[in-house]
């Protein structure tokens, strides 16, 4: 499949080229949005024709019975295993969002009509390992995700790839956070040797009183961008971070759009992003809030280090407000590691390469210290070593 | 005495400025030598070039430390060789835990000697005596280095971090500015815990209430980038009285 074919063509084509039918209200929605392009704006930062141009092969997607495991695990977008007792199942997807701003995600839907259902009970906690075993393919997939209200449950989302290349992955969650309650989702994505790319488009609904912690720790190389929407209801939170650390050419980043919808609803956006190589971060984020959330409290902040002098941060924090009764800020900066702190470290001994890692590390612990299990901390600090070191080796 | 670290005709620029023009000055092993001099005459351009700060540029002369030229040396080469400074104003850094900067610090120092590197349980009951004869309490090892710290606590921490080192050379520079009289005692008693005959101290100064707490065998004069008096330390009443522009060149 090109999914360049699917370029201005109307309903009727569009049904025929992606074999469906009875969709006509996604597959309008996707035909205005028109297929994404540096002209479109979300993705003006990302070379997405590139990954739309090329040829890939198509997936069957069989339902498996599922073996006992001790986490999810999604292989090629089909679920292999999961927890004993834990409701995971083939479901079509029955609250699609009719507005939400990215093409792919109607996209991701009109090529999977059924989703994988996940239902959390309880203070559920959960591991998703998504793994990647097919080159050339394209492998796509939808995760709905329900949580029971009064209860905080938290996910954690991992990825593995085998020894693949040129493969395009396509998935994106559909989550409903119920009333009353928390999901806290952790994402760790280490990419590296363009085994495959990544467009993962997300719809996050947060309840009335309910929290949504969702923090993304994308490390290494290669072409990733994630769009996230989160509609939030009355007095509903989002905390909302994300930690990006990238090297070579790689192109990487979140396209957001957090809605404010119900009143005293509460956000807070945080981006850190180092830079390494010829990388290009991107943050494109806008916080919307609409008439009828009165009393919004909205953050959002940007912060970049550059540590070389091709890398490159795209910025955008923006806000869209129809309200005069609310609190919002917003910023963005980028500069260099501190030369006076860096000195300091060396003054006692401390090698120059190590000394930039002890700093880096220092911009980007408060958010790793927002992950709560020290398991999961101490393998996103050694992921992140791990990229440090791939890149500086050559200096120790 | 041979000396341990020999300074000939060190000249110094800081941007386009001429800061050092000719400096010359001998520190003898296990000996305090003070130097003294009035604002801009070169002091703390001269603790930057012998811990090879980013912002001088050596423009003529040799540092010898040991016997060998450091003068292209890189600022952790020259810490793993003994050469320590107490900064004047320590920077903050956020995000990096105390304990875990200076046990990194102690290590690397470890490692260059060839002797095993300790763990976390060994290095923090190297500590903690130290931070009891600094009266520093125990929360400052785990918060981050330097943040949010008085202006006492940075300069006790600096004291702590040269008595973990154990360095060869150390540089105190305006160690007592900002210090209350007990913050300036406790910071004396860790210097002079360090005194055993064979360190070398050179203690940068505009006041002479240091000395009265660490006792000084040699007092040099800097004024305009260079050495201009060197004595024992009866010149510092001297100075006292008269000033710094009484001191004639010898």
């Amino acid at each position: 499949m090109n999914l360049s074919n699917l370029k201005n063509k109307n309903a009727l084509e569009l049904n025929t080229l992606l074999g469906i039918k009875d969709r006509d209200i996604l597959v309008e929605r996707f035909r205005t949005l028109g297929l994404p392009s540096k002209k479109s704006e979300e993705y003006r930062y990302f070379n997405v024709e590139k990954l739309l141009e090329q040829e890939y092969k198509t997936l069957t997607y069989v339902p498996k019975t599922l073996t006992p495991s001790d986490k999810i695990k999604i292989v090629d977008g089909v679920v292999m295993a999961a927890p004993q007792g834990m409701r995971v199942y083939s479901e079509a997807c029955q609250q699609i969002d009719m507005d939400h701003f990215d093409p792919l995600y109607y996209l991701g839907h009109l090529l999977s009509p059924q989703t994988i259902k996940i239902e959390l009970d309880g203070d559920a906690e959960v591991e998703i390992e998504h793994k990647f075993t097919q080159s050339d393919a394209l492998i796509n997939y939808r995760i709905v995700l329900y949580n029971q209200a009064n209860r905080h449950a938290t996910v954690y989302e991992n990825f593995v790839a085998e020894e693949i290349k040129n493969t395009l992955v396509l998935y994106g969650y559909d989550m409903h956070i119920a009333q009353d309650s928390t999901l806290r989702v952790v994402k760790m994505q280490n990419m590296q040797n363009n085994r495959y790319a990544m467009v993962a488009s997300h719809k996050v609904n947060v309840a009335k009183n309910a929290n949504a912690v969702l923090k993304s720790f994308d490390l290494g190389g290669d072409q990733a961008l994630q769009l996230l929407k989160v509609e939030l209801a009355q007095r509903a939170h989002v905390d909302a971070g994300h930690l990006l650390y990238l090297n070579e050419d790689s192109k990487r980043g979140t396209v957001s759009q957090i809605v404010h919808v119900g009143e005293h609803s509460t956000s807070k956006q945080e981006a850190k992003n180092i830079l390494d190589g010829e990388a290009r971060g991107i943050f494109d984020a806008l916080i919307r809030v609409e008439h009828s959330a009165k009393y919004t409290k909205a953050e959002q902040n940007s912060k970049a280090i550059l540590l070389h002098e091709k890398a490159y941060m795209v910025a955008k924090p923006q806000l869209e407000i129809y309200i005069d009764e609310l609190e919002a800020s917003h910023g963005a900066t980028t500069g260099q590691l501190d030369p006076k702190q860096l000195f300091y470290l060396q003054s006692r001994g401390i090698g120059y390469v190590e000394a930039r890692k002890m700093l880096v590390i220092a911009f980007a612990n408060t958010l790793i210290e927002q992950v709560k299990d020290s398991r999961h901390q101490e393998r996103i600090k050694e992921t992140f070593e791990e990229v440090f070191y791939a890149v500086h080796k050559e200096h120790i | 005495m041979s000396s341990v670290m020999k300074i000939e005709n060190l000249q110094v620029k800081i941007g386009d400025k001429q800061i050092l023009k000719g400096l010359n000055l001998e520190l003898e092993p296990g000996k305090v030598h003070a130097i003294m001099g009035p604002n801009g005459a070169g002091k703390s351009t001269l603790s930057k070039a012998l811990v090879g700060h980013y912002d001088v540029e050596l423009t003529g002369g040799d540092i010898i430390y040991k016997g060998k030229n450091i003068n292209d040396m890189e600022p952790e080469e020259r810490a793993l060789e003994g050469i320590f400074l107490s900064f004047q104003h320590p920077v903050e850094i956020p995000g990096v835990n105390n304990a875990y900067f200076l046990r990194t610090a102690l290590n690397a120092k470890r490692k260059h000697e060839g002797k095993e590197e300790l763990n976390a349980a060994e290095f923090l009951r190297l500590m903690r005596d130290h931070l009891e004869m600094l009266g520093m309490k125990s929360d400052m090892i785990s918060r981050s280095l330097n943040e949010g710290f008085s202006g006492g606590e940075k300069k006790r921490n600096e004291i702590l971090q040269m008595l973990i080192l154990e360095p060869e050379v150390i540089i105190l520079d305006e160690i007592d500015s900002g210090l209350d009289i007990d913050a300036l005692r406790a910071v004396s008693e860790g210097i002079n815990k360090m005194k055993d005959g064979k360190r070398s101290f050179l203690v940068i100064t505009h006041y002479s209430r240091i000395l009265d707490y660490i006792e000084p065998d040699y007092i040099h004069v800097l004024k305009e980038g260079r050495i201009i008096k060197t004595s024992g330390p009866e010149l510092v009443a001297q100075l006292e009285e008269h000033g710094y522009d009484a001191i004639e060149e010898e």
